[in-house]
This record gives C-alpha cells, structure tokens and sequence, in this order.
C-alpha cells in the first residue's frame, strides 16, 4: 500500500470509525490522551468468559486523524484476531507504526501509538483486577483501591509520586 | 454529505483597531490572491493529515515537527536548513508568506513567529484560519503544488527580541516583570497534566510560574467567527482585566510554546506591545527542571 492509500485508510477510519460506541457488559473502560493537543480515546475491552482472549473491544473518542483513525484501525484487527491478553501486552509500538505506514504517522507518534498503549493499560488494569479478586478482594474494595493508586499516581496537585514514596 | 453553516461574518480587518493590521488577511484576500506569483500559502496544523485530506489551492505545508524544529536537539532548525525550507516551497525575498491552520491558527502563528526569528519579514496569518475557509465553503484540493525555489538568503536566527529561555523567565519572576500563562485553567492550577497510563508528555510537577496571569490563549479569537476579537475585545482582557501594558516586558508560555505563540502575536501585532517574547520551553522545560520555583493557588 502507498503513502496515499494509507493516508486514504486513515481518513476513512477516522470519518467513519469502526467498533464506535461503548460496549455493553465491558470488563474494562479505560481513557487516554493527552489533553493538552486534544487527543482522547476511551478504550472498552471484553475479554472471553473465564479465558484469556479478547472478545470484543470498541471506543469513544475525539481528536486528530492520525488518532482516531489508527485506533479504529487497530480496533478492527483486534475484533478479527482476537488476540490473547499476553500477546496484547508484547503488541509493538514500531510494528503499530509501521503498521500504519511511518511516512504517514512519523511525525505524529504520540497519536498513532495513542490506541495501543491505552488498550495494553486496560489490560494491565484487567489483570491486577483478576489477581485482587483471587486473594479475595471484593468489588468494592478492588474500586477503591484503584480510586487511591490512580489518585497516588497522578493527584490532584498534579505532583506524581515516585514508587515507594511515603505521605508526609 | 453536508454542506458546512456559513460562519457569521465579520469586521473588516482595517476596521478592528489593531496596531499592525497588515499581518492578517481574510479568507476573502486568500481566495482573490490564490494565483498570485508573489504570495504563497502556507498551511501548518495539529493534524498534520489535514493538508493530505485537503488544502487551499496552491498551499503548501510546513509541519512544526518535521521542518521547523531541530532533528536532534531542542531546538529551530538552522539558518541553512530554514533557506532550504523556503527554496524548496518556492519562497522567495519577495515573497508574502501567509500562514493558516487548524486550532484557531495556533501552528499557524508558530511558524510565523519561527519565520520571524530568521527576520522574515512579509508575513500574514490567514484571519479565521482552515475552519473559517472551510465552513464558507471555499475549495480545497489535494493536488501537491511544486514551486521552482530561488535564491533566497536569510540572516543567522536572532532568538534575543522574541523568544525567552529558562534564564530569562528567571529574571521575570525576579523582577516580577509580566508572565502570561496561556494553558488551560486547569493546567495552570496545576491539576491533572495527563491522563492515568498515557505517555507523560507533560511534566514532573504542576501548576504555574509564580507571578504570572492566566489567560488561555483561544480568549483571543472569537469561537462563531474563528477570526481574532477586534482590538478593543482584546484590551479588555489583556489591559483592563490582566493590567498589561503596551510597554511592559512580557513573556509568554504554555507548554511547548504552540498557544503561547498566539498569545505573542495577539500582543505583539494585534495590540502593539513593544517587547514580548515566547518561551517556547515552556512548561515542559520548567515543570521537569530543578529546583525551578513553581506556584499553585
């Protein structure tokens, strides 16, 4: 495919995305971006009961093309292959770029790896929530836990703190 | 397929009140000026597929990553890399070079401020940028122009007069001299800087240099029209409400020095101010340096 038919691919996937919408009965929702160019996505995974495959995986989201249109891209072939969560999380960031032709993205990485790194985010969460649940935490408890590492990771104060640091 | 609502339309650009008025034309100067030999068009956007997907005729594109900043280091690019910039966009020292893009003209007003820094003169900003051009229904095209390049010859780049280093932002906050933090609110009460598990483009610490206003950049333009508010808009908010001056030694910063350049031309041609500068470190710079003072209301 040539720089033209790819940037055509991107254009298309970004104007008409695929696998648009939230997905019912998700195990996991998670958002990224970077607000500060505008670039969001939130990312919903389902994974195969009691397996470790992906089911389905759809999105929300706003941004450049390069941004929509490469997560749409990678949202269709993860809902053809169903990939499982360990070959999720060794997926590289050169073959998504490559993937999407790096004399169309190469400028713009940030946005075309925008869509793989919050889908291996939501499948790192999937997996710790899965390991709480089998030291016998509950639902409520995996929450709130998760509502302190997010807020331990990037507070309010926007001051993030280095693994192992103490609260004054 | 839908055709766009026409945006409202505005002010003649002479009537505005502005302090250089010759750096802004219309969509309407743009469209009369399309086959003129001696302008050229110059897109620069966020989405740097936009100029692939469709352009004003003629236009060419200067992207801010890949032409405008240095390969390697932190940094624009060198005088001689910049004359091949314009040889090979057919620019000439003749030449009226008119930039416009996507996000209010924030790339835009970028490259004319990097083209500035090599003292480019004959620079203008299409006023109301790509999305007043398209909403009017204007023709974009994606055939790739090819200019024949001349024999253009640029001075070394004198960064003294417009554009401001960590050192100097220093002396700022020492000298309480005018800062202007152009981000979001919330990017200069030091809230969120990035979203949970996204590639940290951002910064180790938040919230603002001490002393400085917030004003986010976009206040400039009107939202309905995309074109700038006329001078008298822009003089209540930065003279009455922020207490600039047109005399005042400003800088201006956000986080990489994109929306701050808006700001910089805003201040500078819009309303006049004799002596502002980018400091297009920006946050990036100053929320991962040490010990760099940092305020958070």
């Amino acid at each position: 495919m040539d720089r033209e038919a790819r940037i055509a691919l991107l254009v298309d996937h970004a104007q008409r995305p695929r696998h648009a919408g939230p997905l019912a009965d998700a195990d996991v929702r998670v958002p990224g971006g970077n607000p500060g160019c505008g670039d969001l996505i939130t990312v919903y995974l389902k994974v195969e009961p009691g397996g470790d495959r992906l089911a389905a995986a759809s999105f929300e989201g706003a941004g450049c093309t390069i941004s929509q249109g490469s997560t749409s891209l990678l949202l269709n072939r993860l809902n053809k292959d169903h990939p499982t969560l360990g070959e999720l999380l060794d997926s590289s960031y050169d073959e998504m770029i490559d993937f999407l032709g790096r004399d169309v993205v190469g400028s713009r990485l940030s946005c075309a790896t925008l869509a793989l790194g919050t889908i291996k985010a939501g499948v790192r969460r999937l997996l710790t929530d899965r390991r709480l649940r089998a030291a016998g935490k509950s639902e409520e408890e995996i929450r709130r836990l998760r509502s302190a590492l997010e807020e331990y990771a990037h507070p309010a104060s926007g001051v993030p703190r280095a693994a192992g640091a103490e609260d004054a | 397929m839908t055709t766009p609502k026409a945006p409202p339309s505005v002010a003649p650009i002479a009537d505005r009140g502005y302090a250089h008025p010759e750096v802004l034309v219309s969509t309407d100067w743009v469209a009369d000026h399309l086959d003129d030999p001696a302008v050229r068009l110059v897109e620069s956007d966020e989405d740097v597929l936009l100029y692939d997907i469709g352009h004003v005729p003629g236009a060419v594109k200067v992207d801010w990553v890949a032409d405008l900043n240095d390969p390697v280091i932190r940094d624009y690019l060198d005088r001689v890399r910049f004359e091949q910039l314009l040889r090979s966009n057919g620019i000439g020292d003749d030449t009226t070079v008119v930039f416009y893009g996507d996000r209010n003209n924030w790339w835009a007003t970028y490259a004319f401020w990097v083209f500035r820094l090599f003292g480019m003169g004959r620079l203008a900003v299409m006023d109301g940028g790509r999305a007043r051009w398209e909403e009017e229904g204007r023709p974009l095209v994606s055939a790739v122009p090819s200019y024949i390049g001349g024999d253009v010859r640029v001075g070394e780049r004198q960064d003294r007069a417009i554009r401001a280093f960590r050192e100097d932002v220093l002396g700022h906050v020492a000298a309480q001299k005018p800062l202007v933090d152009v981000r979001s609110p919330e990017e200069y009460r030091g809230e969120r800087l990035h979203m949970p598990d996204y590639p940290n483009e951002g910064a180790l610490r938040g919230g603002h240099i001490p002393g400085a206003a917030s004003v986010p950049w976009a206040r400039a333009v009107n939202p309905e029209t995309h074109t700038f508010r006329p001078a008298s808009e822009l003089e209540a908010i930065y003279q009455q409400e922020q207490g600039l001056g047109r005399d005042d030694d400003v800088i201006a910063y956000c986080r990489i020095g994109e929306r701050s350049s808006h700001t910089w031309f805003v201040l500078t041609y819009l309303l006049g101010f004799a002596q502002v500068r980018n400091y297009d470190g920006s946050w990036t710079e100053w929320g991962n340096s040490v010990r760099a003072p940092i305020e958070r209301p």
